[in-house]
Parts: structure tokens; C-alpha cells; sequence
């Protein structure tokens, strides 16, 4: 298992070569000049030389894609064309407040949702089961602006109940700044969550084992939590660990809605000013972490269910 | 639903019985703080890079120069800063010596290693020191324009400085002295009345060698000035907010004693001669969204905000005033026309647009401003007549751009004129917008208008670098942004329209009549008064016959500040205005 683990991570090398490739050719290709933009007006055709010159923009374009190569192998992008900030620091700046969002509202998620798509395999087919669908789809239905601004004007700017906006490191006071778009967070996300854990549980619902426990006469909430769950865990794991690339980057409209400085607005601005090697660090952090969350999903496969093997 | 407790509150105590951790991150903060907002995350903190208004206002708390803007008076005036009085000038205009104000410290912080960390004396050396770190080749500063050509020997010593290896400041310069401790000399190779302005830029505020030397690439995010307020590294992120104290070492600075006609009526004067700051903390909040700025105005959190476009008819009503129900808050409005203006280029080196005057004549005829000004701007802004902005030396009130009034008639006439009847034989022109909806929106606007005359627009957006790109290697055929002045003097703009100004600079039309070229430059060398303002107006003529824009319009600001705060009086250019605030905490503890 560990040979086939170990091939597994020298897959990351070409993958990661391909979207090196891709993101070199979009930036170089489509992003403009960003010496323009880091001069102003005022620049002088001298001073854009020179910032070309510095930013090592005048070189071939082959020597520019091997000295990218060089700073994927390291990891170490530079420093923001925007801030002048190191980029490591600012990954590691943005980590923070993006995950304390991130991560409890994820779980608080996960866990409702599974416990609402249990109710509803449980009960399927009844009006409680019809009922949680309707609400997920119109859940699903409403944008998550609506829910923001919503939340943002009702239950904390007129009840009073959140902070309308901000955000402190410190705990516990993160916590207050953090309720609100948390809760967002869960709205916006239980409705798609609890329609496919109750369609994985039902897909379960109608394999043999099932028919055979029962047969057995074990209770039905026996065979719910007992075995149904248990064998569900696949597309739940499936789905947890896709989700962890995600949640390290943050969520774009919730930290800027919120003064959240994490890691979604980062990448978002670092677009829209060409702003090229914090860009090229985001992807190349994203698709680490969806490589080695894949690799992840397939050996929690392995624990969940000892029948399958990575070959 | 006082009795409902803030679940924010609530979850913030939740893990710490203290009292501490019942405590919201603003109830800890002084009385004497004052919370404002910015809407775009600050770049730096390093007066080299401050070319946009949000960073520049930013840096203004921490740094200051030679020189600034009185904050009462209009016209705008400069008054002295860390000099001690406005500068002796040579006969031949071109030799400016600063006494140097005795005293001043920097702030206190650990880069001051001689001194233990606290902050030493400021000396015309760092005045020296400073422009040539915006001179330096290496920094690349977005500041050297203002020094570019303009000091002697200093263009000679960036040569050198990009020539070797690394950068020697003991070089000297021979137009830049530290003549004694406390006595600056700065020769000009030409006269320019508009180098004092360039003093009161970011790119003239005093940064000490000892701090740029200890943080080195994270200079910008520590700040060490002479300024009213000293920045908390700890307690701040660019970001999200950030957070100042007052200077305990702060020199003597005192609340201006005059100011202009009316100030004293609006109780602007209330605290003449008083030290300067009159707040202990003051707090920027980064507010991307709309929305939650407004909200967080609306509940008292933030004490100034200019009014979001999405808000504006919830705060104004249709007098242009304001609504009954911010009035009985006790939220003052603040008017003003900015120094700016919006304008649609066309590329004059394209071979019909460049060509034919009556053309571009016929389409700035064909654009209506009046309906624009309402859909784009709320009604908050002025049709512009020509290159210089209202308020500005060479601003004629009563000339009228011939070719600002939208009238149809003419326009198809002039079309006619130029050859283009019904705008038969003309191509389909492009017309290059930024990607963001409003631009988007402007772009069509701007096509349906000229769809009038028979002229067919193609929009094109691109990216803010495309954007840029596209207009500095003259590719866009027509192109709309908007200019905002640097300092007040008409200069500012009509260098647009200068034709060694051209791509990258700021000439985007690439304009180039040798009539302006030389106006233009007889202008430079003139000192502010008469002549100089009737060269300014003969250009105006000149550039809004020629037509290598249409001008659009002056955007106006609808500023509110709460009851609470004192003082506040919009000023263009005069970036550190927070340290002319007051806080009366009797209204603000008032929760009425």
C-alpha cells in the first residue's frame, strides 16, 4: 500500500506540470501588462522598461516558465506585485481567518445535513421526507447575495443580533464576528447537502444487505444507523475531503460582505490586478491540495470499507 | 428588541468567564476613536508606492512633508509642515531653501537603535535621503514622476544608481543639500510653480533611512513617521482595519485660527489654536460591499462615509438634501464637486478618428450628459465644458464647450461635414470599457447615443491591466475613464494634452498640437497670476475645438458624518483630516 501511496504522490509532479502550463499560458496570454497598472498614469516608458526589467518580464518566456517551475518545486512565489508582501506570509495570514470561518461552519454543516438526509431516508416517501426536499430545493433555489444582505440588514443591523461586519483574531471575540456568516454559511449549503447524503443513503437503502437484515428481523433504526450509515460513508468521505481544498480558500462573497481578510478575497483581487505571483501560488496551492485530497479520499476508502484496496 | 441579547456578544463570552471576553472589539476602544471607513483594501503603508487616494490617506496619519494644504482656506493654499516657514525662493525661481522645523521627532520604535527605540530628531538629511530613495531605480517608486526631470542632477544620479550594482545614497546630488541640520536647498532645472504641490504628495512625505534599512521589504507594512498618529502593526491588517494612536511626541500642531468665508459660521473655528490631534485612536475599516458600510454607518460604527450609489436614495431625498429621518439622527451633509473628470479618449492616431475634427466634433455633440449624469451618478455630478474642472485657475464659468450641448442637428451636420453623411462610410469603432458592470453600462450608453447619428459602436471590455495595456501600446480606438487631479492647479490636467506626455504618460488621446506644446510649457515656467491663467484658458479653447475627447463631467461627493463629529470640511487634497476631528463624546454617549 505504501508503494502504491508513494506512486501516487510522484503523480502529483505531472499533474502539477500540466497546470503550470495552463496558468502561464492564460497569464501570459490574456492578463495584461501589469507594469501598467503598478506605474499609474504617470509612468514613464523608461520606468516601465526598467519595472520589466526588474520583474523579469523581458525575458523569454521559456526562461520566465522555467523560473515559475522553480518557484512550484519551492514553493516560494515572490512577493505580491500589489503589496510587496511576501507571499508566504500572506497565504498564511489569509489561512487563518479563512479556515475559523471555514471549518466550524463546514462541520456544523456536514453534521446537520446528515442528520437531516437520515430523517428524511428514514422516513421516505412521508410528507416530513416531502416536506425537507421542498425546503431543500428552495433553499438551494435562493442565492446566498440574498441570504447575506438579508442577514446582514435584519439580524444584525435591525435585531441587533451579530455584528454587521468585522473581524478579530483573538478568541473568543472571533466567535461573535464569525456567527453570522457562519450561519450563512450552513443555509446556503444544507439544501444540496442534505438532497445527496439522503440520496446516497437510499441507494444503500435497497442493496441485499438491507433486505437481509431486515429479513433477520433487525429493527429499522438498527439498520439505519447501524449499517445503512456505515456503508453511505463512501460518497460522504468522497464529499468531505473534495470540500477541504475549498475550505482552505475561503469563501470570496462571505469575507468580503463580513471584512473577513482571508484567503478568498486574496485570490479574487490578485485577478482582477493581474497581480501574477499571488495568483500563480493560489493555484498552485489549490491543486496541491486537490491532488493529495483525492489521494486522501482513496485511502479513507480503504479504512471505511476494508474491501477496497489501493492498487 | 433592547432585551434581546446580541448573539455576537454572547458568543464572544462564550469560552472566557471573564469579564474581558464579554467585551465587543469597539466597547474597548477609547472615546476619543474615531472609525472610518475605506473601500478598497490598502496596498502599503510606504509613501514611495502611495499613488491611489486610499493609501495615500492612509499613510497621510503616519506621514507628512514639507509642506501641506491649509484645511479651511479655498482657494487651496500650502502652509509649511516640518518646515518652519514656506520657502525662500532664488530670483531665478529655480533655487527653493526650507528652514527646517526644530524639534520634530519621529515616532518612537525599535529601528531607532542608538536611541533605544525612541524615535530621534528630524533633520534636513532625511529630506534628501527621501527623494532620492523615490529616485532610486530599485525601489521603482510610482512617485518619481514628480522629481522626474525636474532636480538638478538627480535624473544623473538614478543613471549611475541603475548602472551599479547597488544603490550609493552618499553620492551626492548637486540640487539636493543639506545645507546645515536644519536647512534643505533644492535646486529645480526650471522654474515650476507647481513643484511646491508635488512637496505636499506622498512622494514628498519624510521617511527615516533607519526605518527603510530594519524592515526592509516590509517597510511598507511598517510605518515610522513624524506624523499625528503612530500605526499599530500589532492590531492592524491592510486587509481588514487599521488601527492608529495618537503621537504623544507629535510636534506643535495647532487647529487653524482662520479659515474660509462661512467656516466660522458652521462652527469650523470652534477649536482654533487648539493641539492637534484632538481623537486618542482612530480606526479604518476596509469596506469592500456596499452594504455592510452603510449598515454600519446607519448604526453609529462608522463616524464618516461618502454615500454609497446604492444608498443614496435612502439618504437623499429628491431637494438634494437630506431625508427627515437621517436629519433627526443629527447626520450632517457634506456637498462638494470633486477635482476630477470623467472623459471619452479617442485615439487620435487612428487613421479616421485622427484625421477628421468634425467627426469627434459630431459625436461629442451627439452625447447627451444630462440623462447620463442622473443613470450613472444619482444626479451627483456637473456636465464638464472642457478640460478643467470648476475651482480650478483657468475655469471659466461662463465659456461653454461648443461641442458640450447634445444637439442632434449639428452633430449629423458636422458628420456631414466630415464626409461621413448619416455616418455612411464610416467602420464600426470599437469602443473599449472596463469589465465592470457600470463601465459596461456606460459603454452602451455611449454606443446608443452615437447610434444616433448613424455611427456604429462595437463595445469591447477588457480587464483593468488589458485595459491599460491597451491604451498605453495605442490600441483602443475610443476609450472612456476619468481623470482626478494631483494638486490644484489647472496643470494638472492640461498635461494631458501635452504631446511629450503621450502613451504611457499621460496624453492617452496621443494629442499633439504644437500651439498647446508650447502654451503648455510657456505656462510651466509662469508664476500663478493672470497671464498664466489666460494661457490656461486660451487652451481650453484650443483643446475643446480640436475635440481629442469628449468631456463628460465633474463627479460630486455627498459625504455624512454623524452628530458627533467635529470639524469636518471636505478637502481635495489635504489627506490627514482625521487629525483635525473632535469628537464631542457628550452626543456620542447621548444614544438619542
Amino acid at each position: 500500500m505504501l508503494f502504491a501511496i508513494g506512486r501516487r504522490v510522484l503523480n502529483v509532479i505531472p499533474i502539477l506540470l500540466g497546470v503550470s502550463g495552463i496558468v502561464f499560458v492564460l497569464f501570459n496570454g490574456v492578463g495584461g501588462d501589469p507594469t501598467y497598472q503598478m506605474l499609474g498614469r504617470h509612468a514613464s516608458a523608461q520606468q516601465i522598461e526598467e519595472l520589466r526589467h526588474e520583474l523579469g518580464l523581458d525575458q523569454p518566456k521559456w526562461k520566465q516558465f522555467v523560473l515559475y517551475l522553480k518557484q512550484v518545486a519551492t514553493f516560494d512565489f515572490g512577493r505580491s506585485y500589489k503589496t510587496k508582501q511576501n507571499i508566504g506570509e500572506m497565504i498564511r495570514n489569509g489561512m487563518g481567518p479563512s479556515l475559523s470561518l471555514a471549518v466550524p461552519a463546514f462541520l456544523a454543516t456536514l453534521l446537520c445535513a446528515l442528520t437531516i438526509a437520515l430523517v428524511a431516508a428514514y422516513s421516505r416517501g412521508s410528507w416530513l421526507d416531502r416536506g425537507l426536499s421542498i425546503c431543500c430545493v428552495m433553499g438551494m433555489s435562493i442565492s446566498a447575495l440574498v441570504y447575506i444582505l438579508f442577514g446582514q440588514k435584519f439580524l444584525a443591523y435591525e435585531w441587533g443580533w451579530f455584528p454587521i461586519s468585522g473581524y478579530d483574531s483573538q478568541f473568543p471575540q472571533m466567535l461573535g464576528y464569525i456567527a453570522l456568516p457562519a450561519l450563512i454559511w450552513i443555509v446556503v449549503s444544507l439544501g444540496a447537502d442534505v438532497r445527496y447524503f439522503r440520496a446516497a443513503l437510499l441507494d444503500e437503502v435497497t442493496q441485499d444487505y438491507v433486505r437481509t437484515a431486515r429479513a433477520k428481523g433487525l429493527s429499522e433504526p438498527w439498520i439505519f444507523f447501524k449499517h445503512i450509515l456505515k456503508n453511505a460513508m463512501i460518497p460522504v468521505i468522497t464529499y468531505v475531503v473534495i470540500e477541504i481544498p475549498f475550505l482552505m480558500m475561503g469563501s470570496f462573497l462571505l469575507e468580503n460582505f463580513f471584512g473577513i481578510p482571508g484567503l478568498g478575497s486574496i485570490t479574487v483581487e490578485a485577478l482582477t490586478d493581474s497581480d501574477f505571483p499571488v495568483l500563480k501560488a493560489m493555484v498552485t496551492l489549490f491543486s496541491l491540495l486537490f491532488v493529495f485530497g483525492q489521494l486522501l479520499t482513496d485511502i479513507l476508502y480503504t479504512v471505511v470499507d476494508p474491501r477496497v484496496r489501493i492498487s | 428588541m433592547g432585551k434581546v441579547r446580541s448573539v455576537g456578544a454572547w458568543l464572544m463570552s462564550v469560552g472566557l468567564l471573564s469579564a474581558a471576553g464579554c467585551q465587543s472589539g469597539t466597547s474597548k476602544d477609547p472615546l476619543l476613536t474615531v472609525y472610518l471607513p475605506v473601500s478598497a483594501k490598502i496596498k502599503g503603508m510606504d509613501p514611495a508606492f502611495a499613488n491611489d487616494l486610499y493609501s495615500g490617506r492612509e499613510i497621510s496619519y503616519v506621514y507628512e512633508g514639507l509642506v501641506q494644504y491649509h484645511y479651511l482656506k479655498r482657494p487651496y493654499v500650502l502652509e509649511p509642515s516640518l518646515a518652519a516657514s514656506m520657502p525662500k525662493i532664488s530670483s531665478d525661481r529655480k533655487t527653493l531653501t526650507f528652514a527646517i522645523r526644530k524639534g520634530v521627532l519621529f515616532h518612537d520604535d525599535p529601528c531607532f537603535t542608538k536611541s533605544d527605540g525612541k524615535g530621534r530628531e528630524l533633520v534636513a538629511e532625511d529630506f534628501v535621503y527621501t527623494i532620492k530613495r523615490i529616485a532610486d531605480p530599485r525601489i521603482m517608486s510610482t512617485g518619481w514622476w514628480v522629481y522626474d526631470d525636474r532636480i538638478e542632477g538627480l535624473n544623473d544620479w538614478r543613471a549611475e544608481a541603475s548602472k551599479a550594482d547597488i544603490t550609493d545614497y552618499s553620492k551626492p546630488v548637486v540640487g539636493l543639500k543639506a545645507v546645515d541640520r536644519y536647512t534643505l536647498e533644492i535646486k529645480l532645472t526650471r522654474p515650476s510653480t507647481q513643484f511646491l504641490f508635488y512637496l505636499a504628495m506622498p512622494s514628498g512625505w519624510v521617511v527615516p533611512k533607519e526605518s527603510v534599512d530594519t524592515y526592509g521589504s516590509d517597510f511598507a507594512r511598517s510605518p515610522v513617521g513624524t506624523g499625528p498618529f503612530v500605526y499599530s502593526r500589532k492590531e492592524s491588517n491592510l486587509g481588514s482595519k487599521l488601527v492608529y494612536y495618537k503621537n504623544p511626541t507629535y510636534h506643535h500642531v495647532t487647529y487653524p485660527t482662520e479659515g474660509a468665508p462661512g467656516d466660522r459660521e458652521a462652527g469650523l473655528l470652534e477649536d482654533a489654536g487648539k493641539a492637534l490631534p484632538m481623537i486618542d485612536k482612530l480606526v479604518t475599516e476596509v469596506h469592500v460591499e456596499q452594504q455592510p458600510m452603510w449598515l454600519n454607518f446607519m448604526s453609529g460604527k462608522l463616524d464618516w462615509l461618502e454615500i454609497p450609489k446604492d444608498n443614496f436614495e435612502q439618504a437623499i431625498g429628491p431637494n438634494k438634501d437630506l431625508v427627515s429621518e437621517l436629519k433627526v439622527k443629527g447626520m450632517q451633509l457634506v456637498k462638494s464637486t470633486e477635482f476630477d473628470l470623467t472623459h471619452i479618449s479617442f485615439n487620435l492616431q487612428d487613421p479616421i478618428l485622427g484625421k477628421s475634427k468634425e467627426l469627434r466634433q459630431a459625436m461629442s455633440l451627439a452625447y447627451n450628459r444630462i440623462p447620463l449624469i442622473d443613470l450613472f451618478y444619482n444626479g451627483r455630478a456637473i456636465p464638464a465644458q472642457g478640460p478643467i474642472p470648476p475651482g480650478l485657475n483657468g475655469y471659466d464659468p461662463k465659456s461653454k464647450n461648443p461641442y458640450g450641448e447634445y444637439h442632434i442637428a449639428k452633430a449629423k451636420d458636422l458628420l456631414t461635414k466630415a464626409g461621413y453623411p448619416g455616418g455612411q462610410g464610416l467602420p464600426v469603432f470599437e469602443y473599449a470599457s472596463q469589465a465592470t458592470s457600470t463601465d459596461r453600462q456606460m459603454a452602451e450608453y455611449f454606443a446608443s447615443s452615437m447610434a444616433q447619428i448613424g455611427i456604429k459602436i462595437r463595445t469591447v471590455s477588457y480587464t483593468w491591466p488589458e485595459f491599460i495595456s491597451g491604451v498605453n501600446n495605442r490600441k483602443h480606438q475610443i476609450f472612456g475613464w476619468a481623470w482626478q487631479a494631483d494638486y490644484p492647479d489647472a496643470e494638472n490636467f492640461l498635461q494631458m494634452f501635452y504631446s511629450k506626455n503621450g502613451p504611457p504618460g499621460p496624453n492617452d488621446s496621443n494629442y499633439n498640437n504644437p500651439e498647446i506644446d508650447q502654451m503648455y510649457e510657456q505656462a510651466l515656467t509662469l508664476p500663478d497670476g493672470p497671464i498664466r491663467t489666460g494661457i490656461y484658458k486660451g487652451m481650453t479653447r484650443k483643446i475643446t475645438e480640436d475635440a481629442p475627447w469628449i468631456f463628460g463631467v465633474h463627479r460630486m461627493k455627498f459625504q455624512l458624518t454623524q452628530r458627533w463629529i467635529k470639524n469636518f470640511k471636505d478637502h481635495a487634497f489635504e489627506h490627514s483630516r482625521a487629525k483635525y476631528l473632535r469628537v464631542a463624546t457628550e452626543m456620542k454617549t447621548d444614544k438619542k
